[in-house]
């Protein structure tokens, strides 16, 4: 291997992508607008949850029960209906995600120490919502609950409302959250997100650099001269990678700087595992374009085979503990979960190598292993 | 080879047919059509001679779908629940039995509050319940006590769940005890004022997440598709240089596009087909609770409001490096923006206003109003309404580059 060839092929590659101006501005623009659609975009707090009530008993206790829903940051009132009729309609056009049901005679059962039930029906499209709209449902539903409680007991009793409130709820949970003390969404997805961006951009570059002198036929001088495989694909590949790496920065610093995540870990640490993975998935877009002939096809398979396993299977949204026995195995081969434990714990957690290394062999085995096996089924004679 | 013996017979006769002047009107229509039929023609073939496009498409439309539907469940499943216990006594033990499978796996006691917090480091636990000593006494002598659980709050999707289950469980339990302690229990719970909350979930009883997620993705395959495809056939045409040769033959501009256009939304339809009965149906149950035939007019709406993205985007760029560029970029904030995964109102002002420049906005309500919700025409008619709005306007201004482009 003779490095001459090595430089000459890398900087013919570089001129080429800094010759682009479109290409080369996208390839710096990509990633941030990534970052920043997915991150503000990707909000999973429920919050102003559109809902509507059909109140048919309209006292001053079923007004009291809807003023919980009304006066809270969870739901947001959109107003009352006179009758079930409309309910479909509004649910289904997706209107408002929740009615709540009042039946007639609320306060009266219940001023008569009697149970009563009231009804909700929740817009299940998105089970996630529906799910958590649930909880707050139960938890409002819970506290009207403890007031009628323990106005009942202070009453029947004789006892102080707030000795009846001790009763009733004896034990004190003290819910601490680590890592992420609010529970930001924004905390936990934005490092994570680099894990995806750097999933989607290096592959895509690499695929569309290589592809691109296939499909233009540009490679035959390629084949035609005395550069040998290594030489010709250690010189492709090194200014997408350096690309890549330039980006890992600015992606690192707009994780911390734009979105505020905390960065505990070590940053020589973090920066190095990072380049470790730019190159595994450089690797994985040098596979893809040995394969294949056309760009489009490059593009989407890069694309789409990058993007859902490692968004679903990664531990992003779900840790890997809570998945499928499949999706498990699935989750470890890929090597997107290793990446995205060493964020994790780079930006939350503030942990470093000596809890972090098996991550680290594990990215650094797939990087070897995907840049050989690219190398192996690149062929300088391909069959016609 | 078939496709040119019929080219060159029909070339022949365009030429002679223009020459003439006394062409019948209604035989010019029949050649206009002619000529676009042989354009689209040439597409399919095109298309069909890409064989790793054809079975990545095919790879798309159904093992992406099914990882994508079958890997994620936005529920507490087996959060790792370890439990240090001062107190050891009756309450407590009950209290610690209460964190039950599905949602919690109690994976045993630990000694020290130190061990707990070295374990969430780990990722090997992700809640620990800290019951203090002198628990029950408190409890059942009516003093205030105090539970603290430390949660893994690196995933804030989890941890809310894990955070608001925890609460409710152990305010269950004080409840209970509580309410036991006064001698009010059992029968006697029935002449107390008491809400009962009764929830029903619509349009996915059991809160299936496959579902949604598989919905949801077939939507941005189809996206994804409809940019991408019109898109690169009309760059290639231009990196190769044909576009000249199109050129100097009788076919307008609207002929070389939208032959384009409809090849692939014909081929984006079959995909749609294949996965809605090869893997929504079967593999998850999703249920068709609307009439098909208006999800598919929807879809056809849909493909061709996108396609004039595409086209627009073949205007602009010129090698298929930058068109696959610059839908990745397009694409990547219309699905953000799409309102599947956030919806409007948990989004800053002017991201809702984007949101209603977004096509697919418009079609994730129309899709999951026909499939989950059974959603008529009527309902959807702001979706409609806003899709060919916007489509008309893409396409058209596609088409209008393209014109000034070739002219």
């Amino acid at each position: 291997m003779k490095l001459e060839r090595v430089f000459a092929v890398a900087s013919r590659e570089g001129r080429e992508v800094v010759r682009d101006r479109l290409f080369f501005s996208m390839a710096f623009i990509i990633p941030p607008v990534l970052l920043l659609t997915f991150g503000y975009g990707l909000s999973l707090d429920v919050v102003d949850n559109p809902f509507a009530a059909v109140d048919y008993d309209r006292t001053a206790m079923s007004r009291d029960y809807l003023h919980a829903f009304i006066d809270s940051r969870y739901f947001k009132f959109k107003g009352c209906l006179e009758n079930e009729n409309g309910v479909f309609d509004l649910l289904a056009s997706g209107s408002v995600r929740a009615v709540i049901i009042i039946p007639e005679h609320f306060q009266e059962r219940l001023l008569s120490h009697r149970p009563v039930s009231v009804q909700t029906l929740i817009d299940g499209t998105f089970p996630f919502r529906a799910q958590t709209t649930i909880g707050y449902v139960e938890g409002m539903n819970r506290s009207f609950n403890t007031r009628l409680l323990s106005d009942y007991l202070a009453q029947t009793r004789g006892i102080s409302h707030s000795r009846a409130l001790r009763i009733l709820d004896p034990i004190e949970v003290e819910v601490r959250y680590l890592y992420n003390q609010s529970l930001k969404s924004d905390w936990s997805l934005t490092p994570r997100l680099m894990m995806i961006v750097l999933m989607i951009c290096p592959p895509l570059l690499t695929s569309m650099g290589v592809v691109r002198e296939k499909e233009t036929g540009a490679i035959y001088n390629i084949y035609a001269s005395t550069i040998t495989k290594g030489e010709y694909l250690l010189g492709k590949l090194s200014p997408y990678v350096g690309v890549s790496i330039l980006n890992v920065l600015v992606l690192w610093l707009m994780a911390a700087r734009v979105f505020g995540a905390p960065f505990k870990g070590n940053a020589l640490f973090f920066f190095a595992a990072s380049i470790l993975y730019v190159i595994c998935t450089t690797g994985m877009g040098l596979i893809v374009s040995v394969l294949v002939r056309t760009q489009v096809a490059a593009t989407l398979i890069t694309f789409i085979c990058a993007v859902v396993p490692s968004v679903f299977y990664s531990g992003i949204f779900v840790p890997v503990p809570a998945l499928s026995k499949g999706a498990r195995i699935l989750a470890h081969i890929l090597p997107a979960m290793y990446y995205t434990n060493i964020v994790t714990g780079c930006f939350l957690k503030g942990i470093g190598l000596k809890m972090l290394w098996i991550d680290v062999v594990v990215l650094a085995a797939y990087a070897a292993a995907l840049s050989s096996i690219g190398y192996f089924i690149f062929s300088k004679r391909p069959g016609s | 080879m078939r496709g040119s013996p019929g080219k060159k017979r029909y070339f022949n006769r365009s030429l002679t047919a223009e020459n003439s002047d006394e062409i019948a009107p209604n035989r010019r229509t029949v050649l206009w059509l002619r000529r676009l039929r042989v354009m689209t023609v040439k597409e399919f073939l095109q298309f069909s001679r890409d064989w790793a496009l054809i079975l990545f498409m095919i790879y798309a439309f159904t093992l992406d779908i099914w990882l994508a539907g079958s890997g994620v469940k936005y529920e507490l499943v087996n959060a790792a629940t370890l439990v240090h216990d001062d107190d050891r006594s009756l309450e407590s033990r009950e209290l610690v039995s209460r964190f039950r499978p599905p949602s919690f796996d109690v994976r045993g006691q630990i000694r020290s509050t130190q061990e707990g917090i070295r374990r969430l480091d780990l990722s090997d636990a992700m809640i620990v319940v800290d019951i203090p000593p002198r628990f029950a006494e408190s409890l059942l002598s009516g003093m205030p006590t105090a539970v603290q659980v430390q949660l893994d709050g690196s995933n804030s999707v989890l941890g809310t769940f894990a955070g608001s289950y925890v609460t409710q469980i152990v305010s269950q339990f004080g409840l209970e005890t509580g309410l036991e302690r006064i001698g009010l229990d059992g029968d006697k719970l029935e002449n107390v004022p008491q809400v009962r909350e009764e929830h029903r979930v619509w349009f996915n009883p059991n809160q299936d997440d496959r579902w949604f997620m598989s919905i949801a993705e077939l939507l941005n395959i189809i996206t994804l598709f409809s940019i991408l495809l019109p898109a690169c056939a009309m760059v290639r045409e231009k990196e190769k240089g044909t576009i000249e040769q199109l050129l100097v033959t009788p076919v307008t501009p609207f002929q070389i596009m939208f032959p384009k256009v409809f090849s692939m939304a014909v081929v984006i339809l079959a995909g749609t087909t294949l996965s809605l009965f090869g893997v929504l149906k079967p593999c998850f149950g999703v249920p068709f609770n609307g009439s098909l035939y208006l999800y598919y007019v929807v879809t056809l709406l849909y493909v061709f409001a996108t396609a004039g993205l595409g086209l627009f985007i073949s205007t602009i760029a010129r090698n298929l490096g930058q068109a696959g560029m610059l839908a990745i970029m397009i694409y990547g904030p219309m699905i953000f923006l799409s309102g599947a995964w956030t919806p409007p109102e948990a989004m800053p002002s002017f991201m809702r206003m984007l949101m209603l420049i977004s096509p697919l906005h418009y079609y994730i309500d129309a899709s999951f109003g026909v499939l989950l919700k059974g959603a008529g025409l009527s309902l959807l008619r702001d979706s409609i309404l806003g899709m060919s709005a916007l489509g008309g306007i893409l396409f058209g201004l596609g088409m209008w580059r393209l014109r000034t482009q070739f002219q």
